[in-house]
């Protein structure tokens, strides 16, 4: 079944913090209508772009990977006539998403106490990085700002150096999740309740909430976790170990122990080397206590043999063990395949290429990524006299005067 | 106690990758009960704990992921306790679990038994790889999964290992992508008044953390390559995460028009206490494109703000970045972020009370909600109680499911729950 075929969500801003929540969507289904700007287009759009980019705003890879199934209206929101179609389309969708900086929308007059004025039972998701209310609110910031103010930077990287990544500035798809999470629940409680609802999400507070642990050890206790490197503070060995090279490039294996018996395990499948025999390693206590020693035993063993063979070998005899995957990899994992996470999709600009879906399979629904990434303003008209049931000789107008882009 | 998912009852049956998702379920207003073997839940175990003693009641990664659960215990690994499990489950709409895929139909409680017994019940896995494919029997866990991700790959000082975050960010992201998962299923439900089964994957959950660089390999043929606190630029690397004199902040020097104005904003800043040189004044941001310049001229570039850095504190910074709108962050660490003016302003933080183990703050609402009418109860997001006690709500729980006193009585006599 398609989930959202009678769905049409009106989607405002960009980036990757909003446009990743209503893939969900568009992956199941709905319409999903971006209102862009030729004069002040999405920064996906720009990110890499130069004079010889082919397709100018039509050809950029980040924008197509992150925006398929979608669709795109462009108008002049600089002009009145321009926010009166959005105002309509927005009256008549089933949901609004936006993340703009917090009084955009309110300045066009389609923020959500604006709209619920004409339509009481609205469903509206604003995302921006401190959210609509607050001193701070206006600080501007993109994802690795997010991820800083969350408290990610601080935990992650070395114990002696400085703090880095996590990679991708984790807010940007950490915050998406909950978006979508929240505009599915609403859409659940209007269909229950015929009720309507404005959600306010902050990128940084939904980061912060997966990061309760450390709040409240810290409230509680007055610890301040930090960088750990790969180590567990309960467990080891727990560690990311050099493999043999391949191709001219390093590899590298991750491997976990998480009790006692997994050590015996691995200790096994070393085949029972003098060093990891001993007695005193058989406790957790007494491997932390030694972890230096074991990191470099083992990293001895790894480093002869290829990621996939250890990670092999280790798992056949049931320990947690990983090969490093690089993006590349990614194309190539069986699991992945099995999962169908890549699909291609045929860009008008770009050609035949991949996009990815989501980490959710159902039983009796399936995502379907069958369309690329819209051009800007692709199905301006289209929408227009869908939605809207807007007349040509309306279009026509709209498009002379420059509102239609 | 409203919500928009008020009046949908989880059972939580998750280890700790799960936890987090019936927490989320439960912060909407799902009624989401924690089943815990007779002896309490291993998570009870680790810790640190509050006060510093060991306790089942104080471990705080229990505490942390467990609000707005209630919780019962119940041994599924026992004829009666299974029948009790199926019982609940008649009268559920969602059950969620973590365990190795085949292992709950292994116990006569996966899916098909499941789906026997409610034609409308949503099952949740959440597992490292999935229910089904080649590696879905491996191990996995926070460290494995994102070394499969791509994400590990990218993360970390090109001269030292691949590394992660040191709390597992895989469970945060698989705990909401099984939140958005059930959703969809009840709304699917709404339409075909059947339940189905969602197969979370958290190796999946944790490759879009690369915001599209994975798919975009095709194209570009980026594997990802670590920079640690720096970021790849096309010629050069730059600094983004930068030594200031009591921490570190995140500065990025590339441009785009929404950079620029903070870029020219910093200079003129740096300009009133005579830190910018007149080459760094000349620089014409609206034309800076940091992909065109070479290794020696980003350092150049950088050397500057530096230096400018390690003059102010984080908090001057944060200060500034606020009052100038400099597109500039200090790393914040949890002392920081519980002192923040704008979580505050914002009602973020919240002290759950409890009558034995005494009041602690905890990160509150992950969003504001409103409604036209002025009802903000009935979609309310937020903890809707501490974490339960081991086995604080099993008879309840079982008197609601009709069982008699002296029946649940025996049940505990017999070690059942």
């Amino acid at each position: 079944m398609d989930l959202f075929r009678d769905t049409t969500i009106l989607e405002f801003g960009g980036g990757a913090a909003g446009p990743l929540a209503t893939r969900y969507f568009a992956d199941h289904g709905a319409t999903v209508v971006r209102v862009e700007s030729r004069r002040r287009p999405d920064f996906l759009r720009t990110l890499r772009l130069t004079p010889e980019t082919p397709g100018g705003l039509d050809g950029a890879h980040h924008f197509a990977v992150l925006n398929a199934g979608k669709r795109s209206v462009a108008l002049d929101l600089s002009r009145p006539e321009g926010v009166a179609v959005a105002r309509r389309l927005a009256l008549r969708v089933d949901a609004v998403a936006e993340n703009f900086a917090p009084g955009a929308m309110a300045r066009w007059g389609l923020d959500y106490a604006s709209l619920a004025r004409d339509r009481s039972d609205l469903v509206m998701i604003s995302t921006c990085l401190n959210g609509q209310t607050g001193p701070e609110r206006h600080y501007p910031g993109f994802g690795g700002q997010g991820s800083a103010l969350a408290g990610f930077n601080h935990l992650t990287g070395w114990p002696d150096r400085e703090p880095v990544g996590p990679y991708g500035t984790i807010t940007d798809s950490l915050s998406p999740r909950f978006a979508a999470f929240l505009l599915a629940a609403a859409l659940l409680h209007r269909r229950r309740t015929g009720q309507g609802q404005h959600v306010d999400l902050a990128q940084v507070e939904a980061g912060i909430v997966c990061l309760t642990e450390s709040i409240i050890t810290y409230t509680a206790t007055g610890e301040v976790l930090g960088r750990l490197g790969n180590r567990s503070r309960h467990a080891a060995p727990h560690g990311v170990f050099r493999a043999a090279d391949e191709d001219g490039r390093e590899r590298w294996v991750a491997i976990a122990v998480h009790d006692d018996g997994d050590w015996r395990r691995l200790v096994g499948a070393l085949g029972e080397p003098a060093w990891a025999v001993d007695p005193a390693l058989a406790t957790a206590a007494g491997r932390l206590a030694r972890v230096d020693q074991i990191e470099r035993h083992l990293e001895e063993w790894t480093r002869t043999r290829t990621a996939l063979a250890v990670a092999g070998l280790l798992q056949d005899a049931g320990v947690d063990a990983a090969p490093v995957e690089d993006f590349g990899d990614l194309h190539e994992d069986p699991q992945l395949a099995h999962r169908g996470h890549f699909r291609p999709v045929e860009h008008a600009v770009l050609g035949r290429h991949p996009v990815e879906t989501h980490a959710l399979r159902f039983s009796a629904m399936a995502p379907r990524l069958d369309a690329p990434a819209p051009r800007l303003g692709e199905h301006t008209a289209e929408v227009l006299r869908d939605v809207l049931g807007m007349p040509e000789d309306e279009l026509a107008r709209l498009g002379a005067a420059g509102v239609l882009e | 106690m409203g919500g928009t998912l008020h009046g949908t009852r989880v059972l939580d049956l998750t280890s700790e990758p799960g936890f987090f998702a019936g927490k989320l379920l439960g912060d909407l207003g799902a009624d989401v009960v924690k089943i815990e073997p007779p002896g309490g839940d291993p998570a009870r175990r680790r810790p640190p704990f509050w006060g510093g003693r060991p306790d089942a009641e104080r471990s705080l990664l229990w505490l942390a992921l467990n609000t707005s659960k209630r919780g019962m215990t119940l041994d599924l690994d026992r004829p009666r306790g299974r029948d009790l499990l199926l019982d609940l489950a008649a009268r559920a709409d969602v059950v969620l679990e973590s365990d190795p895929p085949g292992r709950m139909a292994a116990r006569g409680i996966g899916w098909d038994a499941l789906r026997a017994r409610n034609r409308r019940l949503v099952l949740c896995s959440i597992t490292p790889f999935g229910q089904t494919g080649p590696y879905a029997r491996r191990r996995g866990s926070d460290l494995t999964v994102t070394a499969m991700s791509g994400n590990l790959h990218a993360t970390g000082d090109p001269d030292r290992p691949p590394v992660r975050c040191a709390l597992p960010v895989s469970h945060s992201h698989g705990g909401i992508e099984a939140a958005v998962g059930v959703v969809l299923a009840l709304l699917a439900r709404e339409q075909t008044g059947e339940g189905q089964h969602v197969d979370v994957s958290l190796q999946e959950a944790m490759v879009m953390p690369n915001v599209g660089m994975a798919a975009m390999f095709r194209m570009t043929g980026d594997r990802g390559a670590r920079a640690g606190a720096f970021t790849r630029q096309r010629r050069s690397v730059a600094r983004e995460i930068w030594p200031c004199k009591d921490g570190f902040v995140s500065f990025a020097l590339r441009g785009g028009p929404a950079r620029v104005p903070g870029l020219v904003a910093m200079v003129r800043w740096m300009d009133e206490h005579g830190m910018a040189s007149a080459k760094l004044e000349a620089v014409d941001w609206q034309a800076h494109n940091l992909n065109l310049l070479d290794q020696a001229q980003v350092d150049a570039l950088s050397a500057e703000f530096a230096a400018f850095f390690r003059t102010r504190t984080a908090a001057e910074l944060h200060a500034a970045a606020c009052e100038r709108t400099l597109m500039l962050a200090p790393i914040n660490t949890p002392r920081e972020i519980t002192a923040s003016r704008q979580l505050a302003a914002r009602g973020f933080f919240v002290d759950v009370d409890d009558p034995e183990r005494g009041r602690l703050r905890w990160p509150g609402p992950f969003a504001r909600t409103t409604t036209a009418a002025g009802d903000p109860d009935a979609v309310r997001v937020g903890i809707r109680r501490p974490a339960p006690r081991l086995g604080e709500h099993t008879e309840d729980i079982l008197a609601d499911l009709g069982l008699a006193r002296d029946e649940v009585a025996r049940l505990r006599a017999a070690g059942v729950v």
